[in-house]
Formats: C-alpha cells, structure tokens, sequence
C-alpha cells in the first residue's frame, strides 16, 4: 500500500515523540501490569502461614457472623466474609476499626476472626501484607506518588500517556502500511542490528495491535470516567428530578441479618455455575444496606479483575445489581462487561491469563525496543575516514543509561521488594512499608547507576542484577524448605509453586541477556552507546569490524 | 480560507503548504486534543439520544461514556491528516458547531 511522502514524515516524527516520551512509563505500567495477572499466587506466595486463623466449613459461617456482630461493634457497618480458604486469606472474616472505605490503607489494622474447635470466637488484629495491591498500584501509576483531592495523580499522567500511546499505535501502523506485507512476520538478523530490533518491534506492534487498542482505549476510560461522566451530565443528559422523598428509610439492624449461608445459597442458584468467593457486606446499617457477592468461574467472562458481582439486600436477599452478573447482564450493560473483561483478561481461567501475561510483557518490549530503534537511528556512526572512534552525542547517552536504569530498575525493584517480605517479615513492624521502601530504593539506585557506568557497563551489569534478583524468589524457597530455623516458610500451592518456577524461568532469560550484552559491550563495535567507555582502550576501528560481522553485533557503516 | 492564513507567505511557499502537508505541532495537536475530546462529547451525546434504545435505555450511560474515548483518540490522531495547522482548528471548530447544534437540537426536540 503505497502512503505519501509527507504523510509518512509528519507519522514518523509524531511516533518518534510519543514513543520517546511515554515509553518508560509505559513499560513500567505493562510490566507491572502483567504480573497483576498472577497477583492473587504471588500473595500466596508471600503470605506468612503463622498469621492465619482456621477455616470454618460454610455451615459454620452463619454462627460465625452472629458471633462477630454480638461482639464487635465496629464489624456491624462493613465487613467481608471468605467462605473458601486461600492462602493469601488470613481468616473467614475480616472488619477493620475505621469501618471500611475505599482506597489502598497500608497501615490499617485489620481485625480478623474465626471459631476454634468448640465454636467459640477467636479474634485477632493484624496490618496483612498487600504486597498484590502494590504490584497493581504500580501498574495503575507507574509509581508515581502522590494524590489530588482523592485521585492518584499517576493515573491521570498514565491516561494521559494511553492518549499518546494510541497516537503511537496509529501513527506506527501507518508508518508500517507501505511494507506491511513485505516485513510482515519477516525476522531479518542480517548483518545489521538495527534490522533485527526494528523487525521485532514491528512483528511485536503488528501482532498484539487489538490487545494495545484495547489496552489504551480502557485505561483512558479508567483514569477519565468520573470527567467523562460528569461532562455527560452536564451537557448531554436531561436535568433529572431529584429522587423523591419516600418514606423515612427503614432502621436496619445488623441482628437481622439474613444467615450468609442462605445469601450464598441465592447467589447460587443465581448463578449454578460460580464459587462464592467473597460477601462484602457495606452500610449495614444505613439506609442503603448493600453486600456485593464475589463469584468465580475460571471459564467464564467477568466483570472484574477475577470475579463477576451481583449485589444484594444483606436483610432480604432482594438481587439488587444484577448488572456485573456473568450471562444476566443485557443490552448495553452486557457491552460494558466486555470492555471490562478485555482489560483485565478475565475471561477464560489460566490461558487467558498467561496470555495476557506475555501480551503484557510484549508490550513492555515494545517501549523498550522503541527507545533502542531511538537510538540506534540517531547513533554516529565510524566511517572509513575516521581515525578516531565518534563519541556518542550525550542525549543518546542518557537516553540510553536512562532506559536501561527504568526498566530494569522497576524488574529489580520489584523482585527484592516481593523478597523482602519474607526476610524482613520478622523485623518489619509493617510489612507494607518494607515493600515501598525497597521497591523505590532500588529503583533510583538503579537509575542513578545506570547514568553513573553509562549504559555500556550498566546494562550487563544490571542484567546480571535482574537475574540474581529473580533468583532470590525460588532462592528464599529453598532456604525456607532447606532450614526451616531460619524462619522464612515455603508456600505450597500449585500457585505459589508456579510463582518460583516463573521467576527461575525469567533469571535464565536475564542471565542469557546479561552474557549476551557482555560480549557487546567488551567486543561489538566501538561506535555505539552500549561499548563500554574504557575497553577500547588500545582497539584499533579495523579489528572492531572484524569483531562486528564475526558475532554479528552491531554493524559498522 | 486560505487567503486569510499566515504571515504574508510568497506564492510558492504558499502553493507548497497546499500540496504538502505541514507538521504544524501546537496548532494541530491543540486542535485533536481539546477540540477532539470536545467533538467526541458531542457525538456520543447524538448516540446517547438518537442510537438504538434512546436516552432512557438502562445501562446505556455506561456505553455512552466509553465511547468518547475512541471517538476522541481517533479524532486525535487523523487531526494531522488535515494539510495545515490552521486548516486543522478551523474544520474541527467547524465540526464542533455542527455536532453541538444538531445535540442542542436534538434535546430540545426529545427532551
């Protein structure tokens, strides 16, 4: 398909700016994001056995509740109820001392509560750890602190680079139109690096392109929704009339609660085919008594992040919301649920979820590779002529240190702060606070290294750093199983399992990139950001090129 | 409308500017980012009175909302498509009026 000339010029220029100015954020976010997929086996694997409080059967569940209420009052507004065990679940019900609300608390005591062998109320205080929150916090801001009249400011910045990032879709896919079906697919390792970066990045672009419409349409939905809405109202909708006063909202008392038992049997017959997972009961004992019923079914397209919902009246079983209920909802409702659940990747159990794991790591690659192309487009390069080898311009060089300090700082990031909350679980007076700080902590120290070595020496180097920092997730289950004195605990659930056996996978795909960008760095060609300052010390050009073909490196013009 | 344009540009640079599409970042992104979010509010509106079920259609301001955001980007990123910056402001604002007229028409008529 042939484009004009212009056209392709204004595109290219709109992607390379785009791309160059949202790309780290963005990798931060799909990196993050893709290990939100297995956010509830990596809580599995971090949660500390010592902390748990037995099951009860969901017979039990209705004296369970009756017991709680009786006994605390600060349940009686909101609490949630567990009937199936996890291990990532510290007990079958849980209430916190501030009576609920929404938002992410990482110091908030939560009490929780289960009966003993005879029956009897055991009640415990612990801060659990949210380690799976976090991770999905990250992923929503892209670490980015901060807060604006109850929105975290990093949402906004992350919807306004899913604007840009779509432009780069668009703008890429016009740019790829006249050689779509020549390059298609085409994997050209040649002698030149360049070719191979650029062909990835576009099969990469080409081949996920709906997973990355649908990716930057949602999550400027979820970051600009209550604008959205409140421009609807304003603009479009008529003025609706006030809801009429009726007559003074009934008293509910939480001693009347319907037994959870008979709710769990109504959600069932609601929908046969679901586990009930969670009951969140909310405003008790207001006017509006609500509890939002999670339900489970790996094969069935969902409305959340795991679950479907329907909620319910906590006193009549009256079906309040049927809306978010999988195979109920109709009409637009039923479109919603779509785009929901195509953010998420909640609609067909495990493979869905690992492929959206990798979808989510290709896109990672995406950023990445584009700010390499980036680069390597604007790389001076040695001619014949030069005696001296060229030094890179330094907006090529910090660009560089810059994306290997980001991205590779939020994997080790990542991976010593989820470590961290097992070594540091006994010292720790609030698990949460570990996790931040380790996370940001390596982070910048990562950056501030990578601009400290330049991107040459940093990059194998903190390759390296990812692969050991990997290696310390499977690492810290063997020393658990190995020497049980220490104090750390293995986890073993299939999940938990699978959480070590990915982190080892991925520690030998850091330590096969690490030995690979070695080699570059000492002996691929001089003329590029990534040869280390202080190696070519005494190399003459001619036995760079050599080198270069030899091992098809990188390629001197 | 082209006569109006720029500061007094010869005639070849001018006949060039038609041919050629110029970058023009400022004016052209302004008008994608402000006056295209504006436009999608507009037509989602026309979709949320006159698309299938109407206005009172049940769950159907959810949908309405999503849709301003495809409705946007892709306004957004075809914006660079029009020849000149100016060009750009002028038929998005152009587009603006229509869509918002025909919206205030429309909920007069049905409201």
């Amino acid at each position: 398909m042939k484009v004009r000339s212009d056209i392709l010029k204004v595109y290219r220029s709109l992607h390379t700016w785009v791309g160059i100015t949202t790309g780290l954020l963005l990798f931060i976010g799909f990196f993050a994001g893709a290990l939100t997929m297995f956010k509830q086996p990596v809580d599995r694997w971090i949660s500390p056995p010592e902390q748990r409080l037995p099951w009860v059967d969901t017979a039990q569940l209705d004296s369970l509740v009756a017991l709680t209420l009786q006994q605390h009052q600060d349940a009686r507004q909101e609490f949630s109820l567990y009937p199936i065990e996890r291990e990532d679940l510290a007990a079958p019900i849980q209430w916190s001392e501030s009576g609920g609300g929404r938002g992410l608390k990482l110091s908030e005591a939560r009490n929780i509560a289960s009966l003993d062998a005879q029956g009897q109320l055991v009640t415990e205080s612990l801060t659990p750890s949210l380690f799976g929150e976090l991770v999905d916090m990250l992923h929503r801001t892209g670490g980015i602190p901060g807060d604006f009249d109850g929105e975290y400011v990093g949402i906004w910045i992350l919807g306004v680079a899913a604007v840009l990032y779509f432009l780069a879709l668009v703008s890429g896919l016009i740019l790829l139109l006249p050689t779509l079906v020549k390059d298609f697919f085409a994997l050209r390792r040649g002698k030149n690096n360049k070719r191979f970066w650029l062909d990835a990045h576009n099969v990469v672009g080409i081949t996920s392109l709906p997973f990355h419409i649908v990716i930057s349409l949602t999550v400027i939905v979820f970051a600009f929704h209550d604008q959205f809405y409140d421009a609807l109202r304003d603009v479009v909708y008529p003025v609706s009339a006030p809801p009429a006063n009726t007559a003074p909202a009934p008293a509910y008392s939480a001693d009347r609660l319907l037994p959870p038992s008979e709710l769990i049997a109504r959600a069932r017959t609601e929908a046969p085919d679901f586990a009930v997972t969670e009951l969140l009961y909310l405003g008790l004992e207001s006017s509006r008594p609500f509890v939002r019923v999670s339900i489970y079914n790996p094969a069935a397209l969902v409305h959340g992040p795991v679950t479907g919902y329907m909620g319910m009246n906590p006193y009549t079983g009256e079906l309040l919301m049927t809306s978010m209920l999988p195979g109920k909802a109709e009409g637009w409702g039923a479109i919603v649920n779509y785009f929901f659940a195509l953010h998420f990747g909640s609609f067909g159990g495990d493979l869905v979820r690992w492929i959206y794991f990798c979808l989510g790591l290709g896109g990672a690659f995406l950023f990445y590779s584009g700010n390499l192309l980036w680069i390597e487009t604007r790389r001076k390069k040695l001619r014949k002529t030069d005696t001296d080898i060229p030094r890179q311009p330094r907006n090529l060089r910090w660009m560089a240190a810059g994306t290997v300090g980001v991205c590779f700082g939020s994997i080790i990031g990542i991976c010593l702060a989820m470590a961290a909350g097992k070594w540091a679980s006994g010292l720790a007076f609030n698990i949460n606070h570990i996790y931040l700080w380790v996370y940001y902590f390596s982070f910048l120290l990562t950056v501030t290294y990578a601009f400290w070595r330049g991107a040459g020496r940093a990059t194998w180097q903190l390759l390296a750093a990812c692969a050991a920092s990997c290696v310390l997730i499977p690492g810290t289950t063997l020393v658990a199983v190995v020497a049980p004195a220490s104090g750390l605990w293995a986890n073993t659930s299939a999940g938990a399992v699978a959480v070590d056996a990915t982190a080892l996978g991925f520690a030998l795909v850091f330590t096969c990139a690490a030995i690979h960008n070695r080699k570059r760095a000492l002996h691929g060609g001089r003329d590029s950001v990534w040869a280390t300052a202080d190696a070519n010390a005494g190399a003459e050009p001619k036995s760079n090129r050599v080198d270069a073909s030899a091992g098809s490196e990188e390629v001197t013009a | 409308m082209n006569t109006k344009s720029g500061a007094v540009p010869s005639a070849t640079t001018k006949r060039r500017a038609r041919s050629k599409l110029q970058s023009d970042w400022w004016s052209k992104s302004i008008a994608g980012a402000v006056l295209g979010l504006t436009l999608a509010l507009a037509l989602s509106g026309l979709f949320a009175w006159i698309g299938p079920g109407g206005i009172d259609a049940p769950d159907k301001r959810q949908f309405v909302m999503w849709s301003i955001a495809p409705l946007w980007v892709i306004a957004f990123s075809l914006v660079y498509l029009i020849p000149t910056g100016r060009r750009a402001l002028l038929t998005m604002g152009v587009l603006n009026v229509l869509a918002y007229g025909l919206l205030f028409f429309v909920k007069g008529a049905l409201g």
